[in-house]
C-alpha cells in the first residue's frame, strides 16, 4: 500500500472520527431524574395528580428548550412517580426506590404530612433536595434542621391567622368553629395551630376526628350539629374526604357557614358535592383569571382532560424556581443548589411572583415559601375570588 | 346537646345507611349460599358498576331508570366470561376460592387504575332533592335506594322460595348431587346465580358510587360491608343479609354519633369477632353439620 493510500485512508479516518463526535456531541445530552412521591390512589388522588401534572409540564417546557445546561452538559430531565396513598409508610417506601433504587436526587412530594414525615429519614440522610406540602410544622422543624427540604405553598402556621381575622369580619355573630379532621399526621398537626389561631380571636372551638378511607361522615356530623356550630372549617382535608364532608353536612340539615382553611382545589368539591357545594367558601392558592397564571391554565388543559387541582400551579412554581436556582449554581451538587435557592429571594417565579422565604422563627429555617393566597365562594356551582389576603 | 331532631336525623341515617349495606351485601351472599364461594372480587364488580353508571348515566345522559339496571346488566353480562374461565373452578371450593378471587380482585382493581386513572369521580344522584319533614332531612337520593333495597329484599325471598330456578338454586346448594340426580342442571343454575350476584354487586356498586365518590379502589370498603353483613347475617342468608345490614346501618348511625367514629368501627368488628368465636354461622345462618 503506498505512502498516499494510507495518508488518504488515515485523512478519512479522522474526518468520519471528526464527523461522529461532532455528531455524538450534538445528542451529548444526559438524562436527569426527577423523583415525585405523590398521592395517586385515596381520598388525596386529586392533590397528587396536581402535583405530579405540574412537575411534568415545568420538565416538558424546559426539555422542549433544549434541557437544562449545567456545567458544560445538557440534561433532559426524566420524572419517575410513585404513589405513597397518602400515608407515612408508602411514602417512606416511595422514598427508598427513588433515593436508592433510582438514584433520584430531587425529589417532588408527598403532599401531606403523614407522607412528608415518613419520606424525610430516607431523603435528608441522603440529602436529597425534596420540595414538600404539608403542614406539620416537624417537616422543616426537625432533627436534620430542614437543610434539603422545602415546604413550596404556605402551611396552617402562615394562613390560618389572616384566614381567621377575615371570617371574624366577614361573619362577626359566629361563635362556635366545629372542625373534623382525619386522625393522622395533617390533623393532629394541623387542627391544633387552626383551634389556636380561632380561640385567640374569640371563638370556641369544637373537633372530631375520623381514620381515612372513611366515606360516611352522617354521623360524625350529626355529631357537630349537637353541638350548635355556627361554622364548620374543614381545615386540611384532602378533596374527596372534604367534598363529601359538605355533600353529606347539607344533607343532614346543617344550614351554618362552611369554610375549608387549607388545601388547594375548589373544583374536585364542587365536582363531589354538586349543587350543595353553593355558599362554601375556600382557601385557594392561586386566582385563575389572573394574567401570569392564564399561560399555565392553558398548558394544562392541552396536555390533560378533566378538573385541574390547585397543586398543579403550585408545583409547577416550585419546578421553575429550582430548575433557576440549578441554572445559577451551574452543578448537579445539591449542597450548592441548596444554597442557591436560599438566595433566590426576589426571583420572578412564573406564578405566585417574588419569591419570599421564611419561616426562621417557626421553623429555625428559611425554607418556607410565603405567598398571597385567595378565598374564593361557590355560588351557582362556579367559584369566584372573594378576596385576596397577603399574610 | 342531642336534641330530638338529631336524634330522629340518626334514624333516618340509620336507614339510609342500611339500605346502601344489605344492597351490597346481598349478591355477596347468594354467591356463597349457592356455590360457596367466597367472592372477594365483589368489590370489583362494585366498582365496575360504579363505572359503567358513570358512562351511561353520567356521559351519555341516559334516563336513570334506564341507565342504572343497564349499567349493571353489561357488568354481569360481561362478568359471565370470568364465571366460565375462573369462578367455576371455585364452586364448592371456600378457601381456594378466597385466594383466587382476591387476585383476581387485584387485577380488575389495578386494570381499572390504568383504564381510568386513580382519579376520584363524581356520579350524579338521580337527584338532589332534600325532603323536609320537621326538622327532619330525607335526602331523596337515600330513600329511593331503600326502597330499591327493600324490593330487592322481597324479591330474592320470592325467587329463591317460589320460582322454578329459585328452588333449583336452592336444592344445588343444599346437595347439589342429588340435585343433579333429579334433573337439576347445576352448571346453568350456577351461572344464573352468578348473573344475579354480580347484577345485584354492579348495581349496588352504582348507588355507592352516587352516594359517595367513584375511583378503582371504592370496591375495598364495600367488600369490607359486605363481609361484616353476611358474617353477622350468617353467609348465605338472606333474611340475615337484611338483620345484618340493619344491625350495622343503625349501629354505625347510633355509635357513630353518640360515641365517634372510633368507637363505631370498634363495635362493629368487636360483633363480628365475638359471632365468629361463638356463633360462627351467623344469626340467622343455618349451623353446619
Amino acid at each position: 500500500m503506498s505512502s498516499k493510500t494510507l495518508k488518504t485512508i488515515a485523512m478519512r479516518a479522522l474526518c468520519a472520527a471528526a464527523l461522529s463526535g461532532a455528531a455524538w456531541a450534538a445528542h451529548a445530552q444526559e438524562t436527569m431524574k426527577i423523583g415525585v412521591i405523590a398521592s395517586l390512589s385515596g381520598g388525596g388522588t386529586a392533590w397528587g395528580l396536581g402535583l405530579e401534572r405540574g412537575v411534568q409540564i415545568a420538565i416538558d417546557q424546559l426539555n422542549a428548550a433544549g434541557g437544562l445546561k449545567l456545567g458544560g452538559k445538557t440534561y433532559q430531565l426524566k420524572l419517575i412517580a410513585y404513589d405513597d396513598q397518602y400515608n407515612a409508610a408508602q411514602a417512606k417506601t416511595a422514598a427508598d426506590r427513588l433515593v436508592n433504587r433510582d438514584q433520584v436526587k430531587i425529589i417532588f412530594g408527598p403532599v401531606g404530612s403523614p407522607g412528608a414525615l415518613g419520606s424525610l429519614p430516607v431523603t435528608q440522610p441522603a440529602r436529597v433536595l425534596q420540595f414538600v406540602d404539608g403542614y406539620a410544622p416537624q417537616i422543616l422543624r426537625n432533627q436534620w434542621k430542614g437543610a434539603y427540604v422545602f415546604r413550596i405553598n404556605n402551611s396552617t402556621q402562615e394562613f390560618s391567622e389572616p384566614i381567621v381575622k377575615w371570617l371574624h369580619k366577614f361573619a362577626p355573630n359566629a361563635k362556635k368553629i366545629g372542625m373534623i379532621a382525619p386522625n393522622d399526621a395533617t390533623g393532629q398537626a394541623g387542627v391544633p395551630i387552626l383551634a389556636d389561631a380561632y380561640r385567640k380571636n374569640g371563638f370556641t372551638v369544637w373537633t372530631d376526628s375520623y381514620e381515612r378511607g372513611t366515606k360516611e361522615f352522617t354521623p360524625l356530623l350529626l355529631r357537630m350539629m349537637a353541638q350548635n356550630v355556627d361554622v364548620f372549617d374543614l381545615n386540611a382535608n384532602a378533596p374527596g374526604e372534604a367534598g363529601l364532608l359538605i355533600k353529606q353536612a347539607r344533607q343532614v340539615g346543617y344550614k351554618g357557614i362552611i369554610i375549608q382553611s387549607g388545601g388547594a382545589g375548589i373544583d374536585e368539591l364542587i365536582q363531589i358535592a354538586g349543587p350543595l357545594a353553593n355558599g362554601l367558601l375556600k382557601y385557594d392558592v392561586i386566582d385563575e383569571s389572573l394574567p401570569r397564571v392564564k399561560p399555565f391554565v392553558a398548558a394544562y388543559h392541552q396536555k390533560y382532560s378533566g378538573v385541574m387541582n390547585g397543586l398543579a400551579p403550585v408545583y409547577y412554581n416550585a419546578a421553575n424556581i429550582l430548575f433557576e436556582a440549578m441554572r445559577r449554581a451551574g452543578t448537579t451538587d445539591n449542597t450548592q443548589i441548596r444554597d442557591q435557592l436560599e438566595k433566590m429571594t426576589g426571583y420572578d417565579a412564573p406564578i405566585f411572583g417574588k419569591v419570599v422565604w421564611t419561616g426562621e422563627k417557626d421553623y429555625g429555617v428559611n425554607h418556607q415559601l410565603l405567598h398571597t393566597f385567595v378565598i374564593k365562594e361557590v355560588t351557582n356551582g362556579k367559584a369566584s375570588v372573594k378576596a385576596v389576603i397577603t399574610p | 346537646m342531642f336534641s330530638p331532631a338529631v336524634l330522629g336525623q340518626v334514624f333516618v341515617d340509620g336507614i339510609g345507611l342500611s339500605a346502601i349495606y344489605i344492597l351490597i351485601a346481598l349478591g355477596f351472599t347468594l354467591l356463597f349460599g349457592i356455590m360457596r364461594v367466597v367472592n372477594f372480587a365483589h368489590g370489583a364488580f362494585a366498582m365496575l358498576g360504579g363505572y359503567a353508571l358513570y358512562y351511561l348515566y353520567g356521559g351519555l345522559g341516559l334516563p336513570y331508570l334506564i341507565a342504572a339496571p343497564a349499567a349493571a346488566l353489561i357488568v354481569a353480562t360481561v362478568a359471565l366470561v370470568l364465571e366460565r374461565v375462573v369462578y367455576r373452578f371455585f364452586y364448592q371450593r371456600m378457601f381456594q376460592s378466597m385466594i383466587g378471587l382476591l387476585g383476581l380482585d387485584m387485577a380488575i382493581m389495578y386494570l381499572a387504575v390504568i383504564a381510568w386513572n386513580a382519579e376520584e369521580r363524581s356520579v350524579p344522584p338521580s337527584t338532589d332533592a332534600l325532603l323536609h319533614m320537621g326538622s327532619l332531612v330525607f335526602p331523596a337520593q337515600k330513600l329511593i335506594i331503600a326502597a330499591i333495597a327493600a324490593i330487592a329484599l322481597l324479591a330474592f325471598y320470592v325467587f329463591t322460595h317460589y320460582s322454578r330456578y329459585g328452588l333449583a338454586m336452592r336444592a344445588a346448594a343444599q346437595d347439589v348431587d342429588i340435585a343433579e340426580a333429579q334433573g337439576v342442571n347445576s352448571t346453568a343454575i350456577y351461572r344464573l346465580a352468578f348473573f344475579i350476584a354480580i347484577f345485584m354487586a354492579a348495581l349496588a356498586g352504582g348507588f355507592y358510587a352516587q352516594t359517595y365518590a367513584l375511583s378503582p379502589f371504592v370496591g375495598e370498603p364495600q367488600l369490607m360491608i359486605a363481609f361484616i353483613v353476611v358474617i353477622l347475617g350468617g353467609m348465605g342468608s338472606i333474611p340475615g343479609v337484611a338483620l345484618g345490614g340493619l344491625l350495622l346501618g343503625f349501629a354505625n348511625s347510633f355509635l357513630g354519633t353518640f360515641y365517634g367514629s372510633a368507637t363505631s368501627i370498634f363495635v362493629s368488628f368487636g360483633a363480628v369477632i365475638l359471632l365468629l368465636i361463638f356463633r360462627p354461622w351467623g344469626l340467622l345462618g343455618v349451623k353446619e353439620a
